[in-house]
């Protein structure tokens, strides 16, 4: 049994596979979620957001989507990174923010995992390490050498997770330390903050011959090219992401603007 | 000065530990150069039934063009396609004169499964030009031993009456002299092979690539 979704060289069949990691995983979701939630219960909307984000994360990482981006398309490998690292994070504190901003105020800041939090979810040190997890992430020799492993995928997950939450963290969870990063810094902070996702898209797009040796020597299991493959993969990274970010933007914007007229 | 506590260091050791086992665990071995061959094999000389049902003479149909010659089956579920779909694909950075003097002659181990209409619809799928071979699987087993290939291996039926069939995986290069100097084993990539082509169809290198070592 696997525990992990790895790159197996096996050729594809639609029988079900089990991984107990994903599923270990989305129960330790699933029940930090529950406890952050038990005593700050948000409403129904917010509640209903953080457990769509911790389906999200079980749908990216479980079967199928979850082996076949481990190692038969880069076009999946590009839509789990949407889900797991764009995707699921905003919608997990958005479910927890008040749970999160309780225990926040009442020494969960002093704790070891909130110090981390405290300085890794800086937004100039956010922005950096998420732009470094998408860039090391999906640089072909990380990709050929680690998805061929159970580890080695579950790490490159784990980071986008990791990068994710941190990534909307200054977002999401107000932080009255911070006055000066208001509506327009926010704004600011996720354009530039996923301004290299772009780059990898167009990277995608632009080859004259297949990325990642993983999804061109894979046991074909579509009628898709290696070649169409990662121009999808590329099409979703740019479109799929931009829409995401823009969008959340937008929706910022108007809040903003909102705000501003309304003092 | 630099500080560096022990338990910095030791995240160090973990880390790196970690990254090493993470690459060490590549059990796909992907890449993989040409392999040169000891005893350059000349042009053989066979006879097999082409996709049009016609007797298609090997060495007279092929003589002084670039061939890439396999052996395998059209259900086959990874090598074949693979190694096919990404000769096709490097084969647009040859000229058209030199797309002329180039085939890829495909052997079918299978022949039960692999009829001819069935081994010329797959061969279309990735480029029309292919050319596909079918006869009695012992005189394509005793083609495959001379030219030092695994003979095929029948695996056990499955109950949907499908099965597997071994067969070597290499891709033999018959260079526009007649000659086979190497072999490609699975797990070359396209841009490997879009690299080798101009060379092995016998492109003469311009100064810049004669400097600079690229073809």
């Amino acid at each position: 049994m696997q525990f992990w979704c790895s790159a197996s060289g096996k050729a594809w069949t639609w029988a079900f596979t089990a991984y107990p990691g994903v599923w270990a995983l989305v129960a330790l979701l699933a029940f930090t979620y529950a406890r952050l939630v038990r005593h700050d219960a948000p409403d129904a909307r917010h509640r209903a957001t953080g457990w769509i984000g911790v389906l999200t994360i079980w749908l990216a990482l479980d079967w199928p989507l979850g082996p076949l981006a481990a190692g038969y398309l880069a076009s999946a490998h590009a839509l789990q990174f949407l889900l797991v690292a764009l995707i699921a994070p905003p919608l997990l504190l958005l479910g927890a923010r008040a749970g999160l901003v309780t225990w926040w105020t009442t020494g969960g800041e002093r704790t070891t995992l909130g110090r981390v939090v405290g300085t890794l979810g800086k937004p100039l040190v956010a922005a950096i390490l998420f732009n470094f997890v998408t860039i090391a992430t999906h640089v072909p020799a990380v990709v050929d050498g680690w998805m061929t492993s159970q580890l080695g995928a579950f790490a490159i997950d784990a980071c986008w997770l990791a990068g994710g939450l941190l990534f909307w963290w200054p977002i999401v969870v107000p932080a009255p330390e911070r006055p000066w990063f208001g509506g327009g810094a926010k704004l600011l902070y996720l354009f530039l903050g996923t301004v290299f996702h772009t780059g990898i898209a167009i990277a995608m797009l632009m080859r004259d011959y297949p990325m990642y040796a993983i999804y061109e020597l894979a046991p074909p299991m579509s009628g898709m090219s290696a070649m169409d493959d990662i121009k999808i993969a590329g099409g979703i990274m740019e479109l799929a992401g931009s829409a995401i970010v823009f969008g959340v933007m937008t929706v910022m914007f108007f809040r903003w603007s909102r705000e501003a007229g309304n003092p | 000065m630099i500080r560096c506590p022990a338990r910095a260091r030791r995240a160090t050791v973990i880390l790196a530990t970690f990254l090493a086992a993470c690459a060490r665990d590549d059990s796909r071995g992907v890449g993989g150069p040409a392999v040169t061959l000891p005893t350059p094999y000349p042009r053989p000389s066979f006879t097999l039934t082409g996709t049009d049902g016609q007797p298609f003479d090997f060495q007279a149909r092929t003589r002084g063009k670039l061939t890439f010659v396999l052996f395998g089956y059209t259900h086959c579920p990874d090598v074949c396609p693979v190694h096919v779909a990404n000769i096709a694909a490097a084969m647009r950075v040859l000229t058209f004169e030199e797309r002329a003097r180039t085939t890829l002659v495909f052997i079918t181990t299978d022949p039960d499964r692999d009829s001819l209409p069935v081994l010329r619809s797959w061969l279309a799928s990735f480029d029309s030009t292919f050319v596909g071979l079918r006869g009695p699987v012992e005189d394509v087993t005793r083609l495959a031993a001379s030219l030092q290939v695994a003979a095929a291996m029948f695996g056990a039926r499955n109950p949907d009456g499908s099965y597997e069939v071994g067969h070597g995986a290499q891709v033999i290069v018959w260079q526009p002299d007649d000659t086979a100097r190497v072999i490609y084993p699975f797990g070359v990539r396209q841009a490997e092979w879009a690299e080798a082509m101009p060379r092995l169809v016998g492109r003469t290198p311009t100064l810049i690539q004669r400097i600079t070592g690229k073809s």
